[in-house]
């Protein structure tokens, strides 16, 4: 069995909510385990808010696809947008997690979680599109 | 998301409600900073009703522990769920921010 969910939505931040609900509404349905949704919403969003934020482009210009594919034993998500060439898991800057607190700086903690949370991950540039993939194995 | 504010003494408690993302990190530091008055003494983040937080919100948390870093205000996080406590975890906060289990807890040991 496997179902998929199918979204474009604008490049803009407040459209991300509506996302999270739908992969929400997805699990649910699958019968995701609670850490396993956690770890996807959280993954989409983090990628999605560096399209919005990194791809250059103004918000709402363009759109953002994305596809969550649940199978029996994963669950497959594929964003692509047509903003500037970004690879988040080379070109974003690694946390430092050993900092204190005042010199602790936030920059790639984003991508931080979906390279721990997730367990393939993987960025390829087609047609002059981005296209991040992130596969997540049911536990 | 919603930030409800108890004064126990000198300790103010925030308690955060809800989902903190990317889509109304700026409102929950504005509804955070604002709560946090000039006289206290320690900060009690209470997120046993957060629902869910991404980086966005993790940033807000960092600021404000800095802002009160420089002030000598001390501030610790209660009562988070498994998957925020692994959040936190992954991020290693755990290391920089106290985390207690239970409000109660956190008060103790602010006060």
């Amino acid at each position: 069995m496997s179902a998929t969910l199918h979204l474009r939505v604008p490049n803009r931040i407040e459209e991300l909510p509506g996302v999270s609900e739908a992969v929400e509404a997805l699990g649910s349905e699958e019968g995701w385990a609670q850490d396993t949704t956690y770890a996807i919403v959280l993954g989409l969003e983090e990628v999605a808010t560096n399209v919005v934020r990194h791809g250059g482009g103004q918000p709402g210009s363009s759109e953002i696809e994305i596809e969550v594919t649940s199978s029996d034993d994963e669950v497959r998500i594929e964003v692509r947008d047509g903003g500037r060439a970004f690879d988040p898991f080379h070109e974003a800057p690694e946390p430092d997690l050993d900092a204190r607190v005042e010199e602790r700086k936030i920059g790639g903690l984003g991508v931080h979680f979906v390279k721990v949370l997730m367990d393939e991950t993987s960025y390829s540039r087609e047609g002059g599109r981005n296209h991040v993939t992130m596969v997540k194995r049911r536990s | 998301m919603n930030v409800q504010v108890e004064n126990h003494d000198k300790v103010l408690v925030a308690k955060v409600e809800g989902r903190v993302d990317s889509s109304n990190s700026q409102d929950f530091e504005r509804q955070l900073q604002g709560a946090i008055g000039e006289d206290v003494q320690a900060v009690v983040i209470d997120l046993g009703q957060l629902a869910y937080i991404s980086s966005a919100g993790l940033r807000v948390v960092l600021l404000v522990a800095k802002t009160l870093g420089q002030r000598n205000v001390s501030i610790s996080l209660c009562a988070l769920s498994d998957p925020v406590q692994s959040v936190f975890e992954i991020s290693g906060f755990n290391r920089i921010i106290q985390i207690y289990d239970s409000q109660a807890d956190a008060l103790a040991a602010a006060g």
